[in-house]
Order: structure tokens, then C-alpha cells, then sequence
């Protein structure tokens, strides 16, 4: 469509900026590495080239390579401008503030001015014939927030304002005004000039045509050349935009220069524009500007008025990209250990249900060589909330054995181990959501004096109430008395819980069958596990407490007591061999995962180890076992399967009935009684009937001496 | 060697060779998109390595328009959070810029072929941006895909895309997780009626091994493996 003689004001299709994300990265490693608060301005280039697209406009670009390198070995210059027929560079400036104060105060009048005048400095002192991409010069302002990874700017393409504007004469597909002939040749000319190393990345060149239709390509400064009579001269530049009834910015400074320069007030110019890679004389367009600026506008010292701000969707406004995800270190580690669970999941168990794991509140007893390893394991599996309850110090012999743990934790007395242990696991992940609780678990055969009852019933209301808003629980503290508590409080509320125990080289790790009341109102109705499902199923099984799963102290005749005091004093410090505790700690969480793809949960029944197994399982993740005993001697594992006894001084109905009906008071009987649990439960009982049956013995072998030869 | 114990992976050299092949090939035969460029990369000055490293580039595909509500979406999030109008700019009153309306906002997004040396198999490495640069997350692109391969993607056995740091660039790229690639190319040759012989295989390889990948973005070759 042509547009003839309107003598309206020739508009510009304004400039759009491109910046990718490269470009941010390297600003902040700029920032951070060498350039630090000094906020001077940073030399840069912009890229772009002919509209490629009769739809879409090209942009204005800003790569990484846009900014000065940020390797150490080199200076703060910007690099040979790799520039080619698709990347015209055209140099620029940028001005990064350290603040959003500085960023809004900007004097952009002021730097839109400075920007101006190095143009119309260059059009006078003719470097812009000798290289004319310093026409398109850029302007960029910023401020990088490089805490929430925020960049925040705003992109100017100066143009100098002729004053009055230049008037369109005609405006016309470039096929519409050259013959069939000259067509042809023009077309040939550019692509010449276009695959030309030489002058791929000249954005504003001559084409002369001569009368025998021969057109040619030529380089600003041979203009005189080319003012021939009979010859047609078009000001040809590379034209990013696709509109058909506007030229593109890049045609406002080329005016300028023509007119200051020359003193032309006719100009024939040439939109040049492509297709595929090649001149485009549809897409192109021919037109012609009349130029009648004041006099005086021409003179030297008298820079033009510019103007150039980009809009950002019409408002005059900066723009803003957030790049947390692709830059902020927490954001890719998570992302990074989410997909990583979610390729286990993809290649070798599409059973595995990560929303369980991710979801999941597991308390540590015991942050020490097995709490570490616990802990980091979980977090491998992806569990992101863990409580670590632990009243020690770090000492020094610690961070051998206790993986979470180094020198800087012991010194001074040593940290907390409950709040060094969190400090660690968000080290190594910072989207862990870890809690230290500092407190002692209160011990049955510790006896507690009567100043000390009031804390010691706090504690236990807080271990109960810690109890309560988890959902597994580990036992991983060194001792057995101080096991009993847990067991007792998880018992009664069925949660599941895990214990994981070491001998000098052997270990036994297992899961606490669930409690013995059944109808319990404590068990939350909004679990999502199979746990509220099982326990429907389990109302028969239940209620005699025979095929319920035993705990850690079923199989014990005796009551926990005080095994720390009256030992020597090799026996007071746990001595293991290293290798216990990672194994111990690696299969007590792998037998976590178990339960929890298990349909029936904790209230799964036990399965052993066979040889007969062969590799096909029930279960995508294996056989869930009861209790796992291992020995290092014998780098042998077995699984066993132990039942609740009724006579448990942990687990057992009377006991938790107990609990349930004398809360507090019950705990500090069995607390300061060293023999409360044991009458309790009928140990006593048992324990005295056994002895009594001795003694009958002994009798009958008394009366019988005569008869009997002693053996 | 023989495709029967083909292992379905490449060696570095192949890849290369096959890579201009597949380039050349997409040229001759594909008007419909721009060409493949191979790009250098540059070499660590400590390694032995005579052979210089590069992959296949392909930039700027507009992938596709979003419609209506997600450009009001878009700007929404723009002026929501940005109101910072510098005050008190007095702009030179300008007839000559034209005033464009209606912005509409494309979608680009680049593809890198890279050799992996740790699965011996390309891979297609990816990303999504809107027109003035800005990144566009993966679940925005898995929107734009084709249904029928945003489907397959959540449920195939051979597709996977992860976030990783691209080998070269060193920023966090998408790609399609290379584990499955030599089992399924070894099963895509194994199947051809033609029994080709391992020198045809490797020219091939790379177009069949895109043939099958770029499907995922609706990116089909328009002609068929060839004898």
C-alpha cells in the first residue's frame, strides 16, 4: 500500500529491547566479583538486525557477550564486539545503581542529553560516516537487586528530534518503486553486501543506481561518489521493524546526520528488510522524507533535542524481570532435589510417592551418631521437616563420628548439638524447615528430687506434646532407660516409631508395632496415610494385644534403670565401631520409607528375609521386616519378628491404660520407683515365681539325695 | 559393527559427523525453519583433547501465542508490582513516534543439541523466553505444547525433562533426560524393515534420534528417514 503526498509528519515505529537472561548473569557476576558498590557507568553494545518476519518486529538485543567479560584475567574493556550479519553491534552505555532511591532518581533528561550529544558530536566530527552503527547508540539504566534477584530497568534509544519533524512525501514497498530490472539488481547488491564479512554488520550504507539499472552497495563515505547525474541514490540502514506504513527508529539519527552533514532536504530512503536470510523488496519499503529543519538547527553547539525512553506496555514506566528461579542458590538446589527424586521415581519406582515424603514431620531423639546420619538421610529421601531433640554439647571427639558436626561446633564449651545440628542441615540444604529442641528425656530409675519434679513434668509434657504434632519418631539417644518414655508416649498414640540401638558391632534396628489401644482418640482422623485405614482393619487383631508387633522392651524381663551410674568409666562413653551407626541409621530410614508405602503402615505385619525371594517382591520397595539385627563380625544382617508381650513395662495395655488414666503422675511413680513398672506389669510376679520354682527344685533334690547320684 | 550389537550410543567423533549431516539434511529439506548453527565451544586450556567440542543451535523458534487471558495475565503481574514512574520527567513532546497498541506477546524458545560424554547419546537442551527476554517457566511452555505430547510427556517411559546447568553455558537450561536415549534409538534401528548397516545408522542417527524428540515441542521433520 502506498501512502503519497499527505505532507503528514513521518512517524518512527519505535525500538524494542531483547535482553537475555545471559545478559543479567553477567551483570551480577560483574557486581559481585569485580565491580562490588562502585556503581560508574559500564560500557556495553546493544545487537540487532533487519526484520527477518513480515509479522514480527527484530529487537534491540542485550546478550551476555553485551557486557565486559567477568573472567578474572582480563581488564574491564569491553572485547572485540563479536559482530555479525545477524548481530550488528552498536556500542551503548549502562548506568547500574546499588539502590531503588538511586535507580528512581536518575536524571533522565539529563543522561538521555549526554547520550545525544555524543551522537550529533559524532555526526559532526564525521565519525558517523566512518562508523556509522555509533547512529544507533543505547542507553540503559538499572539497578540490580541482588537479593531477590530482581533487575529493574530502562532502555533509550536517543534520536535527535528534527525540529520541525521531517514530513512523509511517500512511503511504498520497495517492489512498488524499483523496475523489474533494477529490482533485481538491488536485490542482488544487498544480499552481496549482507554476506560480505566486511560489511554484514554496516547498518547504514548507499545504493546507487545507475541508468543501465545497475545497482551497487556502498559505504557512507563515498556519498560524493555517488551524486551523480542520471544516478538514483537511496539511504538504505537496516530496518527492524515489519510495519508496512512506518520506518523504523534506526531512520530517525540517519536523518539527522543526512540533513546536519549534507544539508539534504530531499531524502529517498530505503527500509531494508529480509526474508529467510535474503533482501525482501516486498517487505522492504522505498519512501520519501522532506526535511525543513530551522536554521540553526544545523549548527554545531546546538545539540538537538532527544527523545528515546522505551515505553513498557505504553506507560512510561521502567520494566522488571525476576530471575530467582534461574539464579537464586536455594531456588535451584531444591529444584534440583525435587527432579532428582522425581527421576527415581521416573526410572526405577513409579510407586514412590514423594508427596508423603515431602509432607512428612519426623522428631530425632538423639542427635548424635545416629541422629546425624538419620537426619541426613531423610533429607536425601526428601524430607524437608526434622526436629533433632538433644540436651548434649558438641564435643570434641564428636565430628568424627557424628556427620553433622565440625570443629567450629565444639568450640567454647561447645554448641547446643540440637542447634548446631539445624545450623548444618541448612547448610546443606536451605529449604530445610529443622528445629533444635535443647531438653533432657526424663528417665525412669533417674529419680528426680522434689525441686527438680516441676521441670521434669514440663519436659515430659513437652516430649508428649512434641510426640503429638509428628508423625515418625525416631529413638537414637545411647541409652535404654531413656527409650522408655518415647516408646510409651508413641505407643499411645500410634505413631510411628523407630529405634535404632548399637552394641560395640552389632545393631538392631526396628519398628514399634503400634499401640495396644486401638479406639484411640488421639489418632488424628486427617492423616492421608494408610494409617486411619489400618486401623479399622486391625480391631480384631488388636485387642488381645497377641499379633500386635512388639516394641523395644517387650522381650525385656527387666524394668529400665539408671545403666549409666556405677560403671566404669569405659563403660559410660558408647564406644562403637564407626561403622555401625551409618548403617544402622541408612536402614532405619530405609525401613521409614517402607512403612510408608506399605498399605497397611505401621500396622503392617512383619516379613522376613528368605533366600526363596528370589527379586520378585509384593512391594516395589522389598519385604517390610520387624526388627533387623546386624553384626559387623559377621557381616551378617537377619530379620526377626518379635510380638508384643503383655507384660511390656513400655507397651503394654496396663501400662498405657495407666498412663492414660494418671497422665503425669503415673510417669513420676515409674520415675523415682525403680520397681513401680516391673510390680505394674506383673514382672515382679513373674520374676518371683520363677524364683520360687528354683527353690522347689532345690527341695526335691534334697529329699531325693539318697536316691539320686549327683551328676 | 553391527546394529544387531549396537549398543544404541555414539562416540564423540560420530557425533559431530552425524551432527553436520543432520544440519545439512534439516537445510536441504526443512524451508520452513531456520538453520541449525554449529557453535564452537570454547577449550579448556588443560586438556588433552585435540578434538574441539561444539553443538547444534537452533534459537529464536517462536513456539507459540498465548490468547487472550494470558496477556492480560501478563501485564497484570507487570504494573502490579512496578510503580515506579520516575516523577517529574518533563519528556520532549514527540510527534514523530508512532503509537503501537495491542502488544501482542510471543513466545521464543532455543534448542541446543549437546553431546553428553557420560550417556554417549545428543541431547536436547532447551528454553523458553518471552519477546523482550524474559524467561518463561517450564510448566507456562508444558502449557503450550501440543496436547497430545504434553500427555505423553507425563507419562512416557522415554522423556523426562529436568533443569540442569547447560554444560557450556553455564546457566540453568531444561533438558530431555538422556537415560532412556540409547535403549530407544537402538530399538528404533533394530525395528527397520531395511536392516541398515551402522554407517547409514550413524548418519541417520541424529535425525532419527529428532524426529522423535522434537516431537515433544511439535517440531516435525517433514520428510521420512530416507533408505
Amino acid at each position: 500500500m502506498a501512502k503519497e503526498g499527505s505532507g503528514s509528519i513521518l512517524q518512527f515505529a519505535p525500538l524494542q529491547s531483547s535482553v537475555e537472561e545471559g545478559f543479567w548473569h553477567r551483570l551480577s557476576s560483574l557486581k559481585l566479583n569485580k565491580f562490588g558498590i562502585d556503581d560508574s557507568p559500564i560500557p556495553i553494545s546493544g545487537f540487532y538486525a533487519p526484520c527477518s518476519h513480515p509479522q514480527v518486529s527484530n529487537h534491540l538485543t542485550l546478550l551476555a557477550v553485551s557486557l565486559p567479560s567477568d573472567s578474572n584475567d582480563e581488564s574491564a574493556m569491553p572485547p572485540t564486539i563479536p559482530s555479525n550479519r545477524n548481530r550488528c553491534s552498536v556500542p551503548g552505555i549502562l548506568y547500574n545503581t546499588n539502590t531503588m532511591e538511586s535507580f528512581q532518581a536518575f536524571d533522565k533528561q539529563g543522561l538521555l542529553k549526554a547520550e545525544a550529544m555524543k551522537i550529533w558530536e559524532d555526526i559532526h566530527s564525521g565519525k558517523a560516516v566512518e562508523d556509522c552503527a555509533v547512529l544507533s547508540r543505547i542507553l540503559l539504566i538499572s539497578f540490580a537487586d541482588l537479593k531477590k534477584w530482581n533487575f529493574h530497568y530502562w532502555f533509550a534509544f536517543p534520536a535527535l528530534a528534527l525540529d520541525p519533524p521531517a514530513t512523509l512525501v511517500d512511503l511504498r514497498p520497495a517492489s512498488q518503486w524499483f523496475t523489474l530490472e533494477e529490482a533485481e539488481s538491488v536485490t542482488a547488491a544487498c544480499n552481496e553486501w549482507r554476506n560480505s564479512s566486511a560489511t554484514a554488520d554496516v547498518p547504514f550504507f548507499l545504493v546507487s543506481i545507475g541508468s543501465d539499472s545497475r545497482a551497487a552497495a556502498r559505504h557512507l563515505k563515498d556519498l560524493e561518489a555517488c551524486q551523480h547525474d542520471g544516478q538514483k541514490l537511496l539511504f538504505a540502514f537496516y530496518d527492524p521493524c515489519h510495519l508496512p506504513n512506518n520506518p523504523g527508529w534506526p531512520l530517525r539519527n540517519f536523518l539527522a546526520l543526512i540533513s546536519a552533514r549534507w544539508n539534504l532536504k530531499t531524502v529517498r530512503f530505503l527500509c531494508y528488510r529480509e526474508n529467510r536470510g535474503f533482501a525482501d523488496l516486498n517487505l522492504s519499503l522505498v519512501g520519501e522524507a522532506l526535511i525543513t529543519v530551522q536554521p540553526g538547527w544545523r549548527e554545531r553547539q546546538c545539540v538537538p533535542n532527544a527523545v528515546g525512553w522505551e515505553l513498557n506496555k505504553g506507560r512510561k514506566v521502567p520494566r522488571c524481570i525476576n530471575l530467582a528461579k534461574s539464579m537464586d542458590p536455594t531456588r535451584l538446589a531444591i529444584s534440583a532435589a525435587d527432579l532428582n527424586l522425581k527421576l527415581m521415581r521416573w526410572r526405577a519406582l513409579p510407586s514412590l510417592n514423594l508427596d508423603i515424603l515431602f509432607s512428612l514431620k519426623c522428631l530425632l531423639l538423639g542427635a548424635g551418631t545416629l541422629g546425624c546420619q538419620v537426619a541426613r538421610m531423610l533429607m536425601a529421601w526428601g524430607v524437608r521437616k526434622i526436629t533433632l531433640l538433644d540436651n548434649g554439647r558438641v564435643a570434641m571427639s564428636n565430628p568424627l563420628r557424628q556427620s553433622l558436626y565440625t570443629l567450629d561446633d565444639c568450640l567454647n564449651g561447645g554448641d547446643f548439638k540440637a542447634t548446631a545440628a539445624v545450623r548444618s542441615l541448612q547448610r546443606i540444604f536451605p529449604a530445610v524447615e529443622a528445629e533444635g529442641v535443647i531438653m533432657a528425656i526424663p528417665m525412669p530409675g533417674h529419680p528426680v528430687s522434689s525441686q527438680e519434679e516441676k521441670t521434669v513434668l514440663e519436659d515430659c509434657k513437652r516430649l508428649s506434646d512434641l510426640i503429638e504434632s509428628h508423625d515418625v519418631i525416631f529413638l537414637l539417644t545411647d541409652t535404654r532407660e531413656s527409650r522408655w518414655l518415647p516408646t510409651l508416649l508413641c505407643a499411645n498414640t500410634n505413631k510411628i516409631t523407630i529405634t535404632a540401638a548399637l552394641g560395640f558391632d552389632s545393631f538392631l534396628v526396628m519398628r514399634h508395632g503400634p499401640g495396644p489401644l486401638n479406639s484411640n482418640p488421639n489418632l488424628k482422623a486427617e492423616t492421608e496415610t494408610s494409617l486411619a485405614a489400618g486401623v479399622d482393619n486391625l480391631a480384631l487383631t488388636n485387642t488381645d494385644g497377641r499379633h500386635r508387633l512388639g516394641c523395644y522392651f517387650c522381650n525385656d524381663v527387666v524394668a529400665p534403670t539408671d545403666s549409666t551410674s556405677n560403671r566404669t568409666l569405659d563403660q559410660q562413653c558408647t564406644v562403637t565401631r564407626p561403622g555401625l551407626a551409618p548403617i544402622a541409621s541408612a536402614l532405619a530410614v530405609e525401613l521409614l520409607v517402607g512403612i510408608l508405602h506399605h498399605p497397611n503402615g505401621m500396622f503392617a505385619e512383619a516379613e522376613i528375609a528368605n533366600s526363596n525371594s528370589g527379586g520378585n517382591f509384593e512391594l516395589p520397595l522389598g519385604i517390610l521386616p520387624h526388627q533387623i539385627r546386624g553384626s559387623l563380625p559377621h557381616f551378617q544382617q537377619m530379620t526377626l519378628v518379635g510380638h508384643s508381650s503383655n507384660t511390656c513395662t513400655a507397651c503394654c495395655s496396663t501400662v498405657v491404660s495407666e498412663y492414660r488414666k494418671r497422665a503425669m503422675e503415673f510417669i513420676l511413680q515409674a520415675i523415682n520407683h525403680p520397681t513401680y513398672l516391673e510390680d505394674l506389669t506383673g514382672l515382679t510376679e513373674l520374676m518371683r515365681s520363677a524364683s520360687t520354682f528354683q527353690l522347689d527344685w532345690d527341695d526335691e533334690i534334697e529329699a531325693a539325695d539318697d536316691e539320686c547320684v549327683e551328676l | 559393527m553391527d546394529v544387531l550389537h549396537w549398543d544404541g550410543t555414539l562416540s564423540a567423533k560420530d557425533f559431530k559427523i552425524g551432527a553436520f549431516a543432520f544440519a545439512q539434511k534439516w537445510e536441504s529439506h526443512n524451508s520452513g525453519f531456520p538453520p541449525w548453527s554449529w557453535v564452537l565451544c570454547p577449550k579448556h586450556p588443560w586438556l588433552a583433547s585435540p578434538e574441539e567440542e561444539g553443538y547444534l543451535s537452533l534459537e529464536k523458534i517462536c513456539i507459540s501465542r498465548p490468547n487472550e487471558e494470558d496477556i492480560d495475565q501478563i501485564s497484570q503481574i507487570d504494573t502490579g508490582e512496578e510503580e515506579t514512574s520516575c516523577p517529574g520527567n518533563e519528556d520532549v513532546i514527540d510527534d514523530a513516534t508512532l503509537v503501537q497498541s495491542g502488544h501482542h506477546e510471543l513466545h521464543y524458545c532455543d534448542f541446543h543439541i549437546v553431546y553428553s560424554s557420560t550417556f554417549r547419546v545428543p541431547v536436547l537442551y532447551f528454553r523458553a523466553y518471552c519477546s523482550d527476554g524474559s524467561p518463561f517457566p517450564l510448566d507456562e511452555i508444558e502449557k503450550q505444547l501440543p496436547a497430545c505430547s504434553a500427555n505423553e510427556l507425563s507419562k512416557s517411559k522415554w522423556t523426562f525433562i529436568t533443569q540442569e546447568e547447560h554444560p557450556y553455558l553455564k546457566r540453568p537450561w531444561y533438558k530431555l533426560h538422556p537415560c532412556g536415549t540409547a535403549e530407544w534409538m537402538k530399538l528404533l534401528f533394530l525395528s527397520d524393515a531395511a536392516k541398515p548397516k551402522f554407517d547409514v545408522v550413524l548418519e541417520l542417527y541424529l535425525l532419527s534420534w529428532f524426529s522423535v524428540v522434537g516431537q515433544v515441542f511439535g517440531l516435525r521433520i517433514p520428510f521420512k528417514i530416507s533408505n
